[in-house]
């Protein structure tokens, strides 16, 4: 019997005008969402390897160990090409330096604005928006419309039990609707052979989890399509009631969520810190003449002295001078690094904390949860910007200790020779042994891990609302 | 009988569920925009002020003023909290030294906190371009289709109505039911704004007035096509599903897609293109200062021993022209670079823009920004006043180390000349905007004009 019920679904189904149109707007918008990430994609990489050459480039013309300083960069990543995230709105640089702070910046569109004013089209946007709007359009009238056509009463007529009726509808829209997608997504998948996107085994199966929480997530927006239906005696009503929260799941909460989280955790502006920051390595500078002076008050000693006694006090003096100084400066510049780390920590933690109140509030809305586990299983979440600088650091310290190495090496070969007698000549130096930024990798099963709740909660917004469908049409006035 | 039609029309719309629920979300949807518009607007000139406080703060105790690290920063506009823009992402910090260093503004919104970014703002000009838009729709979708299923359509024609009379009627009807009432929550979020302490100014008003009249056009865009489409079909079912395709592609598909497509088509260097071309320069211009500076120890050798104290004078002032002469030639250098860059961005951003107004989402949405300084001449403008600021900065700090004495006691940073950020004025602003004016009404027109010619053939039966 189901299966009777659910070939006449289909049959009228894809008789309809409703599943030409979603057949045609899927193919178009996932062939073009899929099309425009590989360009985009192909584009960062080209530009990314453009400046990795440039600051290489640069390397090789250093001639002084302490003007080794250079930038790295944000590597692109093929899961972009489906959901972007974060991923032009943060910076894609940072400065590694000696005594400079990580700071991530020059965001793409920052550079390029115009990329800004209507943003960005990929997959997970048109599954986010369009394919939910499009789930609701195939089952507002799934119920009331039967009743309205009087086909409803004739149906039931028959020895059909409702539930497998219900059911019949479901899977009959949910094949309706996934067969076009899945399609579409082929298609899209040779494009990313033929365009040959870097995608390896784990690549694939994060789009593949992907596709899975698409899938999910529309087939919520299905069954609330059925569930309203069942409610409501007519179309138009079952039409506007969805739409309405359409357009709160999708649109409002989401962003009210942000909003309200904003307005009840404060966090200071990156320009506060730095001022901050900056404020503090004075401070930490005049407190080390002042410490110098208590050490060794040469200001008093020589301001006494004629010119004569006072360069050959410096003369017997300096050495130790430097000595102190240098000790002193070794302190300043582990407090500075300690200020700055404690200003960024409280930052991020209250940043953390916004951002799962923010996180929390909207999971309200299946559209926001599945936006979150789509960036998530892509990589391209908030958290992008935390990886990267928690990598640059560690990259900052392993590029210190090779400077000190060269810087070493480099006074070596200076006093030698001075020593004997030469001229030292500055020549370009090897920098072939420096080590090389490497990207955070995301751990998988993490990454997996945390997608697990968001994915749990999408199947639990399904079930209640095909359960609600289930007890509203058992209680259904077919007449 | 126009006027009968109209009462009738309005009537039975306000009478509506429908008309209930829409106007109690976008009621509740535009206070909330202008209210945490407002409330975030304090945040931003807040911490904009402490950011100007903090800079001068951090430079207290410094006795050479060359050391200083000032920092330019761009104030919150008033209306970027009601349409946003592109202001979350431009550099809101520009850096600007003693020496010559490239005016770069850096920390963007986005980028400082990129929560926002997912989920970005509710602000009016989202509520106008994507929520109203869709109640439009609503609106108008089975406007005369909806009749003729009903059989209210052949009902109403038995009587001697003329038919012109009739869709005039429905169209103003339906317009004046979806727009008046939005007077309501508009006329409360303006009141909201002085009393929270938005700074508004004549200017501020008629900019964000113009706002309005423009959302209000765009909306009738929406519901004129959507009476046209209803008048082209028999089945409301079918005017509804062509509608929200309409919907997708005009909203959320044309707008992105254009300017992704035109903008990629176009060639502009890339930054690290640029950044390669001005290193190259940099490095000429540093061998060049270097062999000059080279050259005139080996001219003035004979001085030094000569004569001391004239060697110092000469030579105080050849570093000093030398100075002068590599700083004004590595600005030069930048400056073409830059410009030529920005001459083809501009170009491309025509193009793309251009392109992207083939929906009326765009037109709106560029020409609100506009109005609410949050467009991008945003950038241009920041960009041109630290330009500006960049004589007045040399003026009170001369290039050259010898002018930059060690203070006893400590500079006075409230000394140094203050930045001003001048936005584009307003009679800039709407003279951009006009384009998208008179394209909303060119939409207006037209759909208003099918709707009238499709109805006057339709078959009421």
């Amino acid at each position: 019997m189901i299966g009777t019920l659910i070939e006449k679904e289909l049959k009228s189904i894809i008789q309809s005008p409703k599943f030409a149109a979603t057949f045609g707007v899927c193919a178009v918008l996932i062939l073009l969402s899929l099309f425009i990430g590989i360009q985009e994609y192909r584009v960062s990489v080209a530009q990314y390897d453009a400046a990795r050459e440039l600051v290489n480039q640069q390397l090789g013309e250093v001639e002084n160990p302490w003007m080794l300083g250079h930038q790295v960069f944000r590597r692109p990543d093929p899961m972009q090409i489906f959901v972007s995230g974060v991923t032009y709105d943060i910076g894609r640089s940072s400065n590694i330096a000696r005594g400079t702070d990580i700071k991530i910046e020059q965001s793409p569109y920052s550079i390029d604005p115009v990329f800004a004013v209507f943003r960005y089209l990929d997959f997970a946007f048109i599954v986010h928006v369009v394919l939910s709007l499009l789930a609701i359009v195939f089952t507002y009238d799934s119920v009331n419309g039967e009743r309205e056509n009087g086909t409803l009463k004739l149906v039931l007529s028959n020895s059909v039990p409702r539930g497998h009726y219900l059911f019949s509808k479901l899977v009959g829209s949910w094949i309706g609707l996934t067969v076009p997608i899945l399609l579409s997504i082929l298609i899209g998948a040779l494009l990313l052979l033929i365009y040959r996107v870097p995608m390896q085994t784990i690549e694939w199966i994060k789009l593949l989890a992907l596709v899975g929480v698409s899938v999910l997530y529309y087939s919520f927006f299905i069954t609330a399509g059925l569930f309203v239906s069942s409610l409501t005696r007519h179309s138009s009503d079952s039409f506007l009631i969805l739409l309405i929260l359409w357009v709160c799941l999708v649109l409002i909460v989401p962003r009210g969520a942000t909003m309200a989280a904003e307005q009840l955790v404060s966090v200071p502006s990156i320009a506060d810190l730095q001022s901050q920051k900056d404020r503090y390595v004075m401070e930490a500078g005049w407190e080390q003449q002042r410490e110098v002076k208590k050490i060794m008050p040469w200001q008093k000693i020589t301001s006494s002295m004629s010119s004569e006694e006072s360069a050959e006090w410096w003369k017997v003096n300096r050495p130790r001078f430097t000595e102190i100084q240098d000790s002193l400066g070794e302190i300043r510049k582990a407090n500075i690094a300690e200020f700055n780390r404690q200003l960024n920590e409280g930052r991020s933690n209250l940043q953390a904390e916004q951002e799962r109140l923010a996180f929390r509030l909207s999971r309200f809305s299946p559209a926001s949860t599945y936006k979150l586990v789509a960036m998530n299983l892509c990589g391209t979440n908030t958290s992008m910007k935390a990886r990267y600088e928690e990598k640059m650091y560690q990259y900052r310290e392993a590029f210190r200790i090779y400077q000190d190495a060269e810087i070493e090496s480099w006074q070596k070969r200076w006093a030698e020779v001075r020593k004997a007698g030469g001229v030292f000549k500055n020549e370009p130096l090897d920098a072939s042994g420096m080590p090389r930024f490497e990207p955070p990798v995301e751990n998988v099963s993490q990454v997996f891990q945390a997608s697990i709740f968001d994915f749990g909660l999408l199947s639990i917004y399904t079930i209640l609302a095909f359960g609600g469908a289930f007890l509203a049409f058992v209680r259904y006035d077919v007449r | 009988m126009f006027k009968i039609i109209l009462v009738k029309e309005l009537r039975e719309i306000l009478g509506t569920t429908k008309f209930a629920l829409t106007f109690g979300i976008c009621s509740f949807l535009i206070i909330l925009a202008f209210y945490v518009g407002a409330n975030n607007y304090r945040t931003s000139q807040r911490q904009y002020e402490t950011s100007i406080a903090e800079n001068l703060h951090q430079m207290e105790g410094l006795t050479w003023w060359a050391n200083i690290d000032h920092r330019l920063f761009l104030p919150p506009q008033p209306l970027a909290s009601l349409v946003s823009g592109v202001s979350n992402d431009v550099g809101r910090t520009i850096r600007i030294k003693v020496y010559y260093n490239e005016l770069i503004p850096r920390g963007t919104s986005f980028n400082e906190n990129p929560i926002f970014a997912v989920f970005r703002f509710l602000d009016l000009e989202f509520i106008f371009a994507v929520v109203l838009s869709l109640f439009a729709i609503l609106f108008g979708y089975d406007a005369i289709n909806g009749e003729k299923e009903r059989g209210t359509l052949r009902l109403a024609f038995s009587n001697s109505i003329p038919r012109d009379q009739y869709i005039l009627g429905k169209l103003f009807g339906s317009y004046i039911a979806l727009v008046v009432p939005l007077m309501i929550p508009i006329l409360i979020g303006c009141l909201l704004l002085p009393i929270l302490g938005v700074p508004m100014d004549a200017n501020s008003w008629l900019r964000l007035g113009l706002i309005i009249v423009l959302g209000f056009l765009y909306i009738g865009v929406f519901l004129t096509l959507s009476v046209f489409v209803s008048a082209m079909t028999k089945r409301s079912a079918s005017s509804f599903l062509m509608l929200i395709i309409v919907w997708i592609f005009a909203v959320l598909i044309i707008p992105r897609s254009a300017v992704l497509f035109a903008a990629r088509a176009s060639n502009v260097p890339s930054i690290s293109e640029i950044d390669y071309e001005k290193g190259a320069g940099q490095k000429q211009i540093n061998a060049e200062r270097n062999e000059a500076s080279l050259k005139w120890w080996k001219d003035t050798e004979s001085l030094s021993k000569t004569n001391p104290e004239q060697f110092r004078e000469v030579q105080r002032e050849f570093f000093r022209q030398l100075t002068i002469k590599t700083e004004k030639k590595m600005g030069e250098m930048h400056a073409r670079i830059n410009e030529n860059r920005e001459n083809r961005a501009l170009e491309r951003q025509r193009m793309a823009l251009s392109l992207a107004r083939i929906s009326p989402t765009a037109s709106f949405s560029i020409a609100a920004s506009e109005l609410a300084s949050t467009s991008l001449s945003l950038r241009t403008a920041y960009l041109a006043s630290a330009k500006d600021y960049r004589p007045i900065f040399d003026e009170f700090l001369p290039s050259f180390q010898d002018e930059r004495v060690d203070i006893p006691g400590g500079i006075d940073p409230t000394k140094l000349p203050v930045f001003q950020f001048e936005p584009p004025t307003t009679r800039a602003a709407i003279a951009a905007s006009i384009p998208d004016f008179g394209l909303l009404i060119l939409f207006n027109i037209v759909w208003f004009a099918g709707a009238f010619v499709a109805f006057l053939r339709y078959d009421v039966r």
